[in-house]
C-alpha cells in the first residue's frame, strides 16, 4: 500500500515536473487571438443623423458560416464597426446548414432589430426572409448573395470580383505582352470564379493570347486535387509563359505542379487571387513563380458592410450596389518591403482598409 | 425494517415493477424526492430556462420569436420521433439525417428536374422514405447485419448516391442540366408553403409537428405495435418465445423512422427553396440527442413521444436564448451537449428504474 502511495506521488511529482519544462515561456504571457485584428477608430467629425443620434440602434449579422479563418476575420471588423456606430449587434450563426439560417433570419426578424446583415447563403433560401424584413421597414444589407433575383429592395454587395481579375491581368498583360500561349485554371459554377472568368475572357480577345489548356477541380481539398490535373497539362503544352489561377487554392495547386516539371522553373509566371499569410509566403519563397495577385482584407470588408447598412439606415447610401474594391499586390513588392504576412501588408498598403467606401463624415471609420 | 432501500436490490427486482412503485408510506422522504426530482426534474429545467429567457432578453417574449423557435424545433423533433421508434425496438438508425437530406434532392429533382407540381414532389419524397427504410429493415432483419453498421452504410450509399444524378450539384431553379439545357421547372408556390405558410398564427411545420407527437404517442402508448415495440426493446428472445413476429416488428419500426425522417426533410426542402446538397446531415445526431433526453421525461425511462417532443423544444428554447444573448455558435454545442448529459443523469443515475434503452445490442 505504501509503496503504492509512493509511486504515486512519485509519478505525479515527475509529470509536474515535465509539464512545466514543456511550457512555452513565462506563464504571465498572455496570447493575443490571431482574428482578432485590433482596429484604430478614427473620430467621427459631423453629427450622426436618426437613428444613429443615440446609442444602442439594434442590428444583427445572420451568417450562413462563421467557421474559419477569414469568417472570423470577416465578424471581427463588422463588431468592431458596429461597436464604434454605438450599435448593438446580435450574431446569429448557421454552421453552414441553409435551413438553419432561413430560421435565424425569422428569428432575427421577430427579435425587433432596426437592420439586418446577410453574409452568404441561397438566394431562394433567403429571399422570403429578406422581402418580408424589407416590407416591416427593416433596412438589409446582403453580402456576396445574388439577392436581387427575387428580393430586388435589398442592397446587394459583394467584393469587386471584376476588379480582382482585372488588376491581375493588367499586370500580366504588361509583364508577357500579348499573342502569348497561356494556361487557365479555373471552374465553372461558382458565382464569383464565373465572375472572374468574364474578365479572363475579355483580357484573352484584347491580348491576342492563345489559351492552350483550361482546368481545375473544386473539392473539399480542391488544392490537392486540382495539382495532378494541372501537371499533366503542363507536360503536354511546356510553352506556356503565364498561367491565370484566379482563386488561391486554384494558384496553390498550380505552384506545387510547377514544382513537378523543374524543366519549366522560371519559364513559367503564375497570377493568382487572394491573399492570406500562407498566400504571402508562398508568394515570397525564393524562385516562386507566383508574381502577382489580387488582394482584400476580410476585415475591412466585415466593417464596411456595418458602414453600408448604417448609410442605408440612415437614408444616405446612393443606389443599391456596392462592391468593395481589392488591390494589386505582387511580389516584388512583398519582397522589396520586407512583408511577412498579413500584419505587415496591413501596415504597408493602407488601402486594404477600403476607408473610402460607404464613408460618411458621422461615421467612425474603424482601420486593422 | 418495513423501509427498502431499492437501489440495493438486483435490477431485476426494480424492473418488475415491484419496488418501482410501492405504497408511497413504505418511502423515505429521500427516495420520494428522488422520485420526483426524476419525474419532474427535466420538465423544471425547461420551464426555468424558457422564463430565465423570456425574462431577460425582451425579443424572446414577442410570438413570432416564440413561434420561430418552434418551427426550428420542428424538423429535429420529427426525426427525433423516427428515432424513438427505432430506439423502443432497441435499435438505432444513424441514416436518418441523410434519408433527410435524401427526401431534399428528391423534392427538388421532382420540381426542377422533371417539372412536376408540389403534390408529386410530396408523394416522391414519401415513398422514397419507405423504400430506405425497407432496405434498413432487409439488411438489419433478413440479413441480419447489426443495426448501428447497417444503417452506417446506408447513410454513405445514401449521401453519395444522391449527388450521382446531379454531378454533385445542389439543385436550384433555372440551373443548367448536364447536356446544357436549363432546366425546365422551379419550385411551387405551394411546395413553398409547407414550411413558408400558417395556420392561423401557427405555422405549418409546427402543425405537422404536434400531429406526429400525436400519432407517435398512440402509435407507441395505445396500440398493440407499440407495446409490442417495448416488449421487443426490453428482451427480444423473451418477445420471440411469447409469439412475437420480432423481425416484422423491428421492420415496421425503420420504415416508420425513414418515412418520419423524410417528413422531416420534405420541411427543410421546402425552407431552403433549393436542392441543397448538405441539408439534413446535421440533423443526425440532435434527433438521437433529443429521443434520448426525452426517456428522462417523466421518469418514462425508455423513449417516449411526448419526452422526444420537449426534447426538442428544450435544445431549441437553449439555442434560440443563447443567440438572442449573442453567444458564438461553439457555446450553443457546449451547451446542446450538456443537456444530453444532464438529462442522461436524471435517466441512468439518479433514476431508481433501470432505462430500457441499451443501444448498439
Amino acid at each position: 500500500m505504501r509503496m503504492k502511495k509512493l509511486i504515486v506521488a512519485g509519478v505525479a511529482a515527475v509529470s509536474a515536473l515535465s509539464l512545466a519544462a514543456c511550457s512555452q515561456g513565462s506563464g504571465a504571457t498572455t496570447v493575443k487571438p490571431k482574428n482578432q485584428e485590433s482596429a484604430s477608430v478614427q473620430a467621427a467629425s459631423g453629427d450622426a443623423p436618426a437613428p444613429f443620434d443615440q446609442p444602442g440602434v439594434r442590428v444583427a449579422i445572420v451568417q450562413n458560416s462563421g467557421q474559419g479563418d477569414y469568417f472570423q476575420q470577416y465578424l471581427n471588423g463588422t463588431k468592431q464597426q458596429a461597436a464604434a456606430l454605438g450599435i448593438d449587434l446580435s450574431v446569429y450563426d448557421a454552421q453552414g446548414d441553409n435551413a438553419t439560417q432561413a430560421t435565424q433570419l425569422d428569428q432575427a426578424i421577430s427579435s425587433g432589430v432596426q437592420g439586418i446583415i446577410v453574409r452568404h447563403g441561397f438566394p431562394d433560401t433567403l429571399c422570403p426572409g429578406v422581402n418580408k424584413a424589407i416590407d416591416q421597414g427593416i433596412k438589409v444589407v446582403i453580402y456576396d448573395v445574388e439577392i436581387q433575383k427575387c428580393a430586388p429592395d435589398a442592397v446587394q454587395t459583394q467584393q469587386s470580383d471584376n476588379k480582382m481579375a482585372s488588376l491581375v491581368l493588367d499586370k500580366m498583360a504588361e509583364d508577357i505582352g500579348t499573342g502569348k500561349p497561356v494556361g487557365y485554371v479555373n471552374v465553372a459554377g461558382i458565382a464569383p470564379l464565373d465572375r472572374r472568368d468574364v474578365v479572363w475572357q475579355e483580357y484573352l480577345g484584347e491580348n491576342d493570347w492563345t489559351q492552350k489548356f483550361k482546368t481545375g477541380k473544386f473539392t473539399n481539398s480542391t488544392a490537392t486535387d486540382t495539382a495532378p490535373m494541372v501537371d499533366s497539362v503542363l507536360k503536354s503544352n511546356p510553352d506556356v509563359v503565364a498561367v491565370y489561377a484566379p482563386y488561391d487554392e486554384l494558384t496553390k495547386a498550380t505552384l506545387s505542379a510547377l514544382k513537378q516539371n523543374p524543366s519549366l522553373q522560371g519559364k513559367v509566371k503564375v497570377y493568382g487571387a487572394d491573399i492570406s499569410t500562407a498566400d504571402i509566403e508562398l508568394m515570397t519563397n525564393p524562385d516562386s513563380p507566383w508574381v502577382a495577385t489580387g488582394a482584400t482584407d476580410p476585415n475591412a470588408i466585415g466593417a464596411a458592410v456595418v458602414r453600408t447598412l448604417a448609410l442605408h439606415m440612415a437614408g444616405e447610401l446612393d443606389g443599391l450596389n456596392v462592391e468593395f474594391p481589392p488591390i494589386l499586390v505582387t511580389q516584388d513588392f512583398l519582397r522589396s518591403e520586407g512583408i511577412k504576412n498579413m500584419d505587415d501588408l496591413r501596415a504597408a498598403e493602407p488601402a486594404l482598409n477600403i476607408a473610402d467606401v460607404s464613408s460618411a463624415d458621422w461615421i467612425p471609420n474603424v482601420t486593422f | 425494517m418495513p423501509q427498502i432501500e431499492s437501489s440495493l436490490l438486483p435490477a431485476e427486482a426494480v424492473d418488475s415493477g415491484r419496488v418501482v412503485r410501492p405504497e408511497d408510506d413504505t418511502l423515505s422522504t429521500g427516495t420520494r424526492v428522488r422520485d420526483a426530482v426524476v419525474k419532474y426534474g427535466f420538465i423544471a429545467v425547461t420551464v426555468a430556462l424558457f422564463s430565465y429567457f423570456t425574462l431577460s432578453e425582451p425579443s424572446f417574449r414577442t410570438s413570432g420569436a416564440l413561434f420561430s423557435m418552434l418551427k426550428f424545433a420542428s424538423v429535429t423533433a420529427i426525426l427525433g420521433l423516427g428515432m424513438t421508434f427505432v430506439m423502443a425496438v432497441g435499435g438505432m438508425d444513424l441514416s436518418i439525417g441523410s434519408t433527410a437530406g435524401l427526401s431534399v434532392q428528391m423534392a427538388a429533382m421532382t420540381m426542377v428536374f422533371y417539372n412536376l407540381n408540389g403534390g408529386a414532389a410530396v408523394a416522391v419524397v414519401l415513398l422514397s422514405g419507405v423504400a430506405v427504410g425497407l432496405l434498413n429493415a432487409v439488411l438489419i432483419v433478413l440479413c441480419k447485419i447489426p443495426d448501428l453498421l447497417a444503417t452506417l452504410g446506408m447513410m454513405f450509399v445514401i449521401q453519395g448516391s444522391k449527388l450521382i444524378p446531379v454531378d454533385g450539384q445542389s439543385v436550384a431553379s433555372g440551373m443548367v442540366l448536364p447536356d446544357g439545357t436549363p432546366a425546365p421547372g422551379k419550385f411551387t408556390e405551394s411546395f413553398l408553403r409547407i414550411d413558408g405558410g400558417t395556420l392561423g398564427p401557427v405555422p405549418y411545420p409546427v402543425v405537422i409537428m404536434l400531429v406526429l407527437t400525436t400519432v407517435s404517442w398512440f402509435i407507441l402508448a395505445r396500440t398493440k405495435w407499440g407495446r409490442i415495440f417495448y416488449a421487443i426493446g426490453a428482451n427480444p428472445e423473451a418477445s420471440r418465445l411469447a409469439g412475437v413476429r420480432v423481425g416484422l416488428y423491428r421492420g415496421l419500426a425503420y420504415v416508420l423512422c425513414s418515412v418520419f425522417a423524410s417528413i422531416g426533410g420534405l420541411i427543410l426542402v421546402s425552407r431552403i427553396g433549393q436542392g441543397d446538397v448538405n441539408a439534413g446531415t446535421s440533423s443526425l445526431l440532435e434527433a438521437v440527442a433529443v429521443a434520448l433526453v426525452g426517456t428522462s421525461v417523466l421518469g418514462m425511462g425508455k423513449p417516449n413521444a411526448w419526452g422526444t417532443l420537449l426534447g426538442a423544444l428544450l435544445i431549441g428554447i437553449v439555442l434560440t436564448g443563447l443567440t438572442m444573448k449573442g453567444f458564438q455558435y461553439y457555446y450553443q454545442d457546449t451547451a446542446k451537449g450538456l443537456v444530453l448529459i444532464v438529462a442522461l443523469l436524471f435517466s441512468f443515475t439518479i433514476s431508481r428504474r433501470k432505462v430500457r434503452y441499451t443501444p448498439a445490442t
